[in-house]
């Protein structure tokens, strides 16, 4: 039942672009948002809030463009290659801060993500300041595509990347390195006396959750065209762990159902008024309010009830 | 209409999300259900989306997208953007609207960023009733629109894109700039100022510390220098947008002393430093250049003296401003529905709006009178002459604007409460424009004292 639930929903945002072709903008953009909440969510696991990842996000979006520039035109190279600088930017922060737990945890991480968005903002010579870069339309296995068959492919791409690392960062969770995190939450002591390292755990999860957010960047950057400092701002990695929240935390879906509910409920409110922010936010309240566990909360429940 | 149906829909996509709390204690079947609403909804939400408007026959309304700030800080600039098109889409509605079918606009907010920018841009350009944009406020939404509007093939036209790069590479099909770009813009400053004080030594800068300000102080430096090899620049000083609090960089201006002080601030953060910087002495001790001063005229009591601008020739009291009875008639609206005389901001927005209803006319009287398509519209652009409020737009063969740049001194006036623009110079548009596919930085580093001596003198314009 939740397999057909969930190929349903992936079905229905496969078909949605054709209907609608400026949607497929919006769900692009809301499914890399996914990538990086669910990295958010990783951590959260954990108990760590990560005020911070929308730094890795931007890290990878930049790195598309410095790699561009450095003559790397293939798609799937971008990606892995950007993937693989957001991990590394992450490894080398996650080095670090994993030491450090709770408010500590999420305010270093705050501002260890402005201190890079204050790179990007300032170093106008080499990242265009606040007008920023041009991600050029990449090539995909040597064919050079026109922008708008680009776009499908790369909203596609994105859907099943989607399904895929989905599986793969639940399965992820599942493993003992994964059931660590949540022991991490309950009683780190006792993990150590385990003779479990909870650094190295949590590192891994640092650097995984650096790579998803990553992900999502690089997706954003192809489909934006454009990596402004913004990328990394704080109100954007607070967005992120919103996503996280909103979708629930209990599975991996939750952080991809909050992004699209997140982006479509931003785009039908754009659309009504001026004041889209109060919209939005009394939205938010709501969800809060009333569904704890996250929009995701309403299909585990059910699960749950029909054990 | 469609846009009407489009908001019942999404609002029934949610309505079903609203079905689904109660549904959370129900049977399977019944969250299938709200699957399948949901779907239903969307599917619905997109053919509506997606129908098409024959264009060749005269529509029931013209849809515009209007990009400016409606929230934040940055609506300091972006409302008197969004006030003046609401006067001016009222005017040509009570003519009968653009040749006569009337205008409905769509405001898009640009304080939501880059993504929900380009988000609504591809919402509204899906729309085929929507045949124009007008956007944007922001560079960073300018260039990443540009891209999108040749894409889809939709007139853009930038009512405040003044980035030098938006156009640079010369290949733009969709994009027009009825505007001067910060070129010119800046240019002009630093021959009225070399006119006006030869014997400067020392420049101070202080800009927002983005895009814009870096910029504005690069193209200023630059043309400094080129005119006046000597000048030296004592400070540069790049303020966070936004600011409340300019003490400390007014204490480095103090201390550095500089002959001259410029700066391109804007809004509420050229009004707080002004406020603060008054006091000190600031304007007293040095010639100050506020590059985006008209747009305070009104509200903050400045000294004598200064140089100010309209980056463009938007300023409604100039004298070709007030010849034209249109303007001053436009001017005396504004006053009586925002309680403020419109600041160029508002006349660049007013401006756009002419140029886009004057391609209309061009559009419909080049195909023979049927109803234009996006790109019939588009081709009209492309090296038009159009006259505006306060001026004449030119559109060069790359879409960059030719547009004239005035620049004066603020003089106390009796008829005005606040001080008025005088010593007026009006540099012609193209005199201080690159060629096309010029690199506009290299351009400057070639101007040469004599180039300077051939332009018009402060006071010229009267």
């Amino acid at each position: 039942m939740r397999t057909l639930l969930a190929a349903a929903a992936v079905l229905t945002l496969a078909v949605l672009p054709i209907a609608a072709p400026w949607l497929q903008f919006v769900l692009t953009l809301a499914i890399a948002k996914g990538f990086a909440a669910l990295g958010v969510a990783v951590l959260l696991r954990a108990g760590l809030i990560s005020i911070g990842h929308a730094m890795f996000f931007a890290a990878s979006a930049y790195a598309v463009t410095f790699l561009a520039r450095a003559g790397i035109h293939d798609l799937g190279l971008l990606l892995i290659f950007s993937v693989l600088a957001g991990a590394l930017v992450g490894a080398v922060a996650g080095s670090f801060l994993v030491r450090y737990r709770a408010i500590f945890f999420a305010m270093l991480n705050l501002a260890v993500s402005m201190v890079f968005y204050a790179l990007c903002a300032k170093l106008y010579g080499v990242t265009g300041g606040t007008d920023g870069m041009a991600v050029p339309v990449p090539t995909v296995f040597g064919l050079v595509l026109s922008e708008p068959a680009f776009k499908s492919v790369l909203f596609y791409l994105s859907l099943g990347l989607m399904v895929l690392v989905g599986v793969s960062v639940q399965r992820y969770l599942n493993s003992p390195l994964g059931h660590a995190l949540a022991a991490v939450h309950t009683n780190e002591i006792r993990l150590e006396y385990l003779g479990v390292p909870v650094w190295a755990v949590l590192l891994i999860a640092y650097v995984v959750s650096a790579a998803l957010a990553g992900l999502g960047g690089a997706i954003a950057g192809f489909a934006i065209g454009r990596v402004v400092p913004d990328f990394a701002f704080w109100t954007a990695s607070g967005h992120l762990v919103l996503i996280a929240v909103l979708g629930g935390i209990g599975g991996v879906p939750g952080a991809f159902i909050g992004a699209l509910f997140l982006e479509l409920l931003h785009s039908a409110a754009v659309t009504v008024t001026d004041s889209w922010n109060l919209i939005v936010g009394m939205t938010l309240i709501i969800v809060i309010m009333f569904m704890p566990q996250g929009v995701y909360g309403l299909f585990a429940r059910k699960e749950a009830s029909n054990l | 209409m469609a846009f009407k149906d489009i908001s019942i829909v999404v609002a029934r996509y949610l309505s079903s999300l609203e079905l689904a709390f109660r549904l959370d204690r129900g049977t399977p079947q019944a969250n299938l259900r709200w699957a399948v609403d949901g779907l239903a909804g969307a599917l619905a939400l997109g053919v509506v989306a997606a129908t098409p408007v024959a264009a060749q026959e005269k529509p029931g309304s013209l849809g515009l997208g209007l990009f400016t700030f409606t929230s934040g800080p940055a609506a300091a600039y972006g409302m008197p953007g969004k006030n003046a098109a609401d006067l001016i889409i009222d005017e040509i509605n009570a003519k009968g609207g653009i040749e006569g079918v009337p205008v409905s606009a769509t405001y898009v907010d640009e304080a939501q960023g880059a993504q929900g920018v380009i988000a609504e841009y591809r919402r509204l350009a899906g729309d085929a009733k929507n045949q124009v944009m007008v956007a944007a406020l922001s560079s960073a939404n300018c260039l990443a629109l540009a891209p999108l509007a040749e894409q889809l093939e939709v007139p853009t036209v930038g009512w405040n894109c003044d980035t030098h790069q938006l156009l640079i590479d010369g290949k733009s099909k969709y994009v027009f700039r009825p505007n001067g770009n910060t070129v010119p813009e800046f240019v002009a400053y630093a021959i009225y100022l070399l006119d006006r004080k030869p014997d400067v030594k020392t420049v101070a800068i202080i800009n927002p510390d983005y895009a814009f300000g870096h910029d504005a102080a690069k193209i200023f430096t630059a043309a400094l220098k080129a005119l006046k090899p000597d000048v030296e620049i004592v400070a540069e000083l790049y303020p966070k947008l936004g600011s409340p609090n300019y003490q400390t960089e007014i204490s480095r201006l103090a201390t550095a002393r500089p002959d001259v002080v410029f700066s391109n601030l804007w809004g509420a953060d050229l009004e707080n430093f002004v406020r603060q910087a008054a006091p000190r002495g600031i304007f007293t001790s040095s010639q100050v250049i506020l590059a985006l001063g008209e747009t305070v005229l009104q509200r903050v009591p400045l000294p004598d003296g200064v140089i100010v601008g309209v980056l463009g020739d938007g300023w409604w009291m100039s004298p070709d401003a007030k010849a034209n009875p249109e303007t001053v008639k436009f001017a005396e609206a504004y006053k009586a529905r925002f309680g403020e005389y419109p600041v160029f901001p508002a006349i660049k927005m007013a401006n756009a709006l002419i140029y886009v209803k004057a391609a209309y006319k061009a559009a419909m009287q080049k195909n023979g009178g049927k109803w234009p398509t996006r790109a019939e519209l588009a081709d009209a652009m492309k090296g038009s002459k159009v006259a505006t409020l306060t001026g004449t737009a030119q559109t060069r063969p790359d879409n960059d604007g030719l547009v004239d740049q005035i620049v004066g001194v603020t003089v106390k006036a009796s008829a005005q409460p606040f001080p008025v623009i005088g010593d007026m110079v009006r540099y012609k548009g193209d005199s201080l424009m690159p060629q096309a596919g010029q690199d506009p930085l290299a351009w400057i580093s070639t101007l040469k004292p004599e180039f300077a001596r051939r332009l018009p003198k402060p006071g010229s314009y009267k």
